[in-house]
């Protein structure tokens, strides 16, 4: 999967209305939509599409959605 | 007076009516298409969808499924959304009833009546994400009295009713992040052909305590409909997780 459409995924599974405003530098965890909530849905996201157990150290660690992206891959 | 004061007004939205083919569904499909929203109708009979559309202003389309099934309601919306495009408003109106004591309530008629009265709007409601339903939209699911107050015999209704009002308030907190608004409407006796039913089986005594126990008498299908106008429009920007009970002053006594 390309980072283009892991972030299209990542919106939608976070429910972010504003898809364009996202690159793979910017900071999830300032996004309007990031929460607790955020973290579960992020969490089913992994589960669902890549078969991997996201955890929340994962999460916390993770600054970028690039970050995010390569755990996704790695 | 300006003449164009209406905070009421559905003009420019979308809205989504479950139960459309009668009742209270058939009355909000129609009273929010006069308030100028472009309604999309759900219900099981196409027949009877069709004479709802026949009656509605504007633009009106329908589609006809049984809520009875989960699966598919996903690719429903899609499909929905795909050809009128995204949502700004959602009535869940389909609704069963069974009268029945708790001693000869099977668990089956508990699974019946959940699926149509809840688990298929809550099937919907997860389905309506940003792609799909707009931000600062609403949801309005019609719930009933008897999910505040107790009747004799509606022990699988009122729980499924109950349901409703409980999850909206969960749905209305995690979706005020996307500023929609999720809200029920609790009516009182409304003399619908599910109710009339109902009313028919009763013994003329029990029928006549009924009616009168309604200080305003029994209900319309439009005192309903007016509720959920309220609650669909910008006029209640600031209303959600609420349950409005509509029930002629039933529920004060």
């Amino acid at each position: 999967m390309e980072i283009k459409e892991f972030i299209e995924k990542f919106a939608e599974s976070i429910e972010v209305s504003d898809v364009e405003a996202l690159t793979p530098e910017t900071n999830f965890h300032d996004l309007e939509e990031w929460g607790s909530m955020a973290v579960l849905m992020l969490i089913a996201f992994y589960d669902e599409t890549f078969s991997k157990e996201l955890t929340e150290e994962d999460i916390r660690r993770a600054k970028t959605i690039q970050d995010l992206y390569n755990l996704a891959i790695s | 007076m300006d003449k164009q004061f209406n905070p009421f007004s559905l003009e420019g939205k979308t809205v989504l009516v479950t139960g459309a083919s009668s009742g209270i569904g058939r009355q909000c499909a129609i009273d929010c298409s006069k308030m100028g929203a472009k309604v999309v109708a759900i219900g099981r009979n196409k027949e009877r969808l069709n004479e709802v559309v026949m009656e509605m202003e504007g633009r009106g389309v329908s589609y006809s499924f049984d809520l009875g099934n989960t699966e598919g309601i996903k690719e429903l919306l899609t499909t929905i959304v795909e050809e009128n495009g995204k949502l700004d408003g959602f009535i869940h109106a389909a609704g069963i009833e069974l009268t029945n004591p708790v001693k000869l309530t099977k668990s089956d008629d508990y699974k019946a009546l959940f699926q149509v009265n809840c688990l298929s709007a809550f099937e919907i409601i997860k389905n309506l994400g940003v792609k799909t339903f707009n931000k600062g939209g609403s949801m309005v699911l019609i719930s009933s009295i008897s999910g505040v107050i107790a009747r004799m015999g509606l022990s699988a209704y009122a729980a499924s009713k109950g349901a409703l009002m409980s999850a909206a308030r969960v749905m209305a907190l995690e979706l005020s992040l996307r500023e929609i608004r999720v809200n029920t409407v609790s009516p009182g006796t409304i003399h619908t052909p599910m109710m009339q039913k109902v009313l028919d089986e009763m013994g003329e005594e029990e029928r006549k305590k009924r009616v009168e126990g309604f200080p305003l008498g029994l209900g319309r299908t439009t005192d309903i409909s007016n509720a959920c106008i309220y609650l669909l429009s910008d006029a209640s920007r600031w209303v959600t997780g609420q349950n409005l009970i509509v029930d002629g002053g039933y529920t004060i006594k």
